[in-house]
């Protein structure tokens, strides 16, 4: 028997727990396969992107359709991404309360920025994806009459430099809400207003590249550079604050 | 002395700055009163202009009541400085709750952040009298109106998410992240919104040197208000900390 | 060479505010023994149990499990341990087998596809490894539970509540279960069911107000005494 304790408790005979990167492909792949399996998450969000679109139209209604549109669509198009976003950030966590998974992925040997990461990065490829859908529906519905600059193609740039802000912060404030009362409502309280210089600049940017010219010379690459400033900060620090976050 | 019949650790608060306190409330109701009689007995209206009728200043016409509105300017700066500083503290005791997890700290932060919105509230109305009156519209997104929204509603947040969890150190350690975040979030805000140029809005802002006076007259109501915050700072936190005392005693005598 | 003891708790503290979940708990529990730890509700049982598995930190103190100190290396610490608690910590839209994969993967088991399907076979699963964990009954969860517990081989585990919400049949498995795995591992439970709990225990550990009220070996206590100090100590929750 003595040999069985030695062999369960030898410390040296442990093997090390694997890299930070491996756990985070491992984790990023659950939440792939997850997602991919239910769905959940994406159905509810293309469909309430096509709710908010159906929204918007109604706001518009009886404004006269016209070139000027493309100065208020940058804007609009970002409502829809918030308010989409809002909606998968919420469930993301959920799931992982379900069973106290977050519990026991804490229980193993793996970096807490790992997780971070994970979910951060999960949340990510599914807001894009949802984009993907939304965001040619939504030009589809709201501004194919008109002709935007030749620089609407670059509005990538920022749909892509904004969804990394949004799912970079909003992974952080969802593990906090997670655990509160109300949580849909307090995830929204918290997020839209730490998120708005992000949405700000992206905003800007979007607009800049659907009005182009003189607009796009002066904004663009301002509104750019200060989008991902806040990306980089944003992210940084809650990838310091995750830890305490999620043992709290 | 008997170490051994030591009282149970009970919450305390009332160290040297609760002396301090009612001298600080004293002197800053002196100082922003005094502040608040240079503003109209002593500073110029406005950039060395008395304005007989109306004049065009900047883009705008402008008459002698418009430029008395320009007071309102030297208690709204100082008050949203203030709101700015208790933030600032608000995050640093939230830093330093998460580094030792004493409760203390984290009563420190709650308070903090209470004087920060009750400063926040007072910088949105005396803005808005300013946009009102200097700028002649209720609202506009500029700038330093839009930060301050922006920090509020963050702030309104905060105490909405400490009112949402139960367990006690949760709560503080997601209230001590929320201020953290959103002592970044803030200047992060102004900067953004300042640097990109606005395309849609007209750029109300008059351009306007400060003089020497006005500098003076300034400081004079910051020194003030600092001190005024201070003194509610304290007055609070002692009253947080007894409430907590209280509930120790009541669990203490629970347990007996 | 002596062994060291499987869990040695020094003088450990949970302390927010005024309020002591723990207050200067201290026991040493020898390889291989099995600890029972009772106490009315808020007696600080499951924040122990916390500790132990590493989910939340002492405000003060020590705690060391396989010789491995907490403080220290919390992950050489977390490859010793094994929680199994009534929430299964299983992801309901994966199989039972994806669910493992994941664990061993996340502690770095060597040959973790083996080692899966050895557990998934001893936990009696193995012809539904390919179903999704949401479509189980609660006890064939809780059986999945037991092999992601395990997956790591821990030397420690801890039961936290583990009969809650089983059905007298599941229970019967969940007990054989553990007796098959107790070889060589020492454990800890935290239970309301007194019986079962003193049944199975080769230690006893009662908690009142964050306090040890009383530590030892089970042939050291009478049935009868542990009880009455046991209705005692849950009445001054109650009160």
């Amino acid at each position: 028997m003595a040999k069985d304790y030695a062999k369960a408790t030898a410390v040296a005979g442990r093997p090390a727990a694997p890299s930070a990167l491996r756990q985070f492909s491992v984790l990023l792949r659950k939440d792939l396969t997850q997602e991919f399996r239910t769905k959940e998450m994406l159905v509810s969000m293309v469909v309430y992107a096509v709710l908010v679109i159906i929204v918007l139209g109604v706001a518009l209604s009886f404004a006269k359709p016209s070139q000027e549109y493309l100065e208020v669509c940058g804007g609009l198009l970002w409502v829809l991404i918030v308010f989409t976003s809002l909606l998968g950030l919420n469930k993301s966590f959920s799931r992982e309360k379900e069973n106290g998974c977050l519990e026991g992925l804490l229980l193993a040997p793996v970096d807490r920025g790992a997780i971070f990461l994970a979910k951060a990065v999960s949340n990510l490829i599914f807001i894009l994806l949802v984009e993907v859908l939304a965001v040619p529906l939504f030009w589809f519905f709201f501004a194919s009459f008109a002709t935007p600059a030749e620089t609407a193609w670059l509005s990538v740039v920022p749909l892509l430099v904004g969804s990394v802000g949004i799912a970079g912060v909003g992974t952080l404030l969802s593990t906090i809400t997670v655990n509160t009362r109300g949580k849909d409502v307090m995830l929204a309280l918290l997020f839209v207003p730490v998120v708005f210089p992000l949405l700000y600049a992206c905003v800007s940017a979007t607009t800049a590249t659907l009005l182009g010219g003189e607009v796009f010379a002066a904004t663009w690459t301002v509104s750019l550079v200060l989008a991902a400033g806040y990306d980089v900060i944003m992210i940084l620090a809650a990838w310091v604050l995750y830890d305490f976050v999620v043992t709290a | 002395m008997a170490k051994e019949k030591k009282p149970p650790v009970l919450p305390e608060a009332g160290q040297w700055p609760d002396k301090v306190a009612p001298v600080a409330l004293v002197a800053g109701a002196v100082l922003t009163t005094i502040g608040f009689l240079l503003t109209f007995l002593w500073v110029p209206p406005v950039v060395g202009a008395s304005v007989n009728g109306a004049a065009l200043i900047g883009d705008s016409m402008v008459t002698q009541q418009l430029l008395l509105s320009q007071k309102i300017f030297y208690f709204h700066m100082p008050v949203a400085l203030v709101s700015f500083i208790a933030l600032v503290f608000a995050a640093y005791y939230g830093i330093r709750f998460l580094a030792t997890r004493n409760a203390r700290f984290d009563a420190c932060s709650k308070v903090a952040m209470e004087i920060s919105l009750l400063f926040i509230i007072m910088t949105m109305i005396t803005g808005e009298m300013w946009t009102r009156f200097e700028w002649g519209v209720w609202w506009t997104w500029e700038p330093r109106l839009t930060t301050y929204l922006i920090l509020m509603l963050i702030v309104i947040a905060y105490f909405i998410l400490r009112n949402a969890v139960d367990e006690p150190e949760r709560c503080s350690v997601y209230a001590a992240v929320v201020s953290i975040v959103a002592l970044i979030d803030v200047p992060i805000c102004f900067m953004i919104t300042r640097l990109i140029p606005s395309s849609v809005h007209p750029v109300v802002l008059r351009e306007g040197g400060m003089t020497a006076d006005m500098g003076i007259c300034l400081a004079v109501v910051l020194v003030g208000m600092l001190a005024v915050g201070f003194a509610l700072y304290r007055a609070r936190f002692g009253q947080v900390r007894l409430g907590q005392r209280v509930e120790a005693l009541k669990d203490a005598l629970e347990e007996n | 060479m002596t062994q060291p003891p499987a869990i040695e708790a020094a003088k450990v503290s949970k302390v927010f505010g005024a309020r002591k979940a723990l207050d200067k708990v201290s026991f040493s529990l020898p390889q291989g023994a099995f600890l029972s730890v009772f106490g009315p509700n808020g007696a600080g049982k499951t924040t122990l149990l916390r500790i132990l598995a590493t989910l939340s930190k002492p405000t003060s103190g020590d705690v060391r499990v396989g010789g491995v100190a907490l403080k220290e290396q919390p992950d050489a610490a977390r490859q010793e341990v094994g929680l199994i608690s009534h929430a299964p910590m299983l992801y309901p839209d994966l199989t039972a087998e994806e669910n493992l994969m994941l664990y061993a993967q996340l502690y770095g088991v060597e040959n973790p596809r083996q080692r899966v399907l050895e557990l998934l076979d001893a936990v009696g699963l193995k012809h539904r490894r390919l179903d999704v964990v949401r479509t189980f009954s609660r006890g064939m969860t809780q059986r999945v539970s037991i092999a992601r517990a395990l997956i790591n081989n821990p030397s420690v585990v801890l039961l936290d509540e583990p009969y809650a919400g089983l059905d007298p049949h599941a229970v019967e498995i969940f007990d054989e279960l553990l007796a098959t795995v107790r070889e060589g591992r020492t454990f800890v439970m935290v239970s309301h069911d007194l019986d079962k709990g003193f049944a199975m225990a080769s230690h006893l550990l009662v908690l009142a107000r964050g306090k040890v009220v009383s530590f030892g070996e089970k042939e050291d206590t009478d049935r009868a005494q542990f009880e009455a100090l046991y209705r005692e100590t849950v009445g001054m929750g109650v009160a």
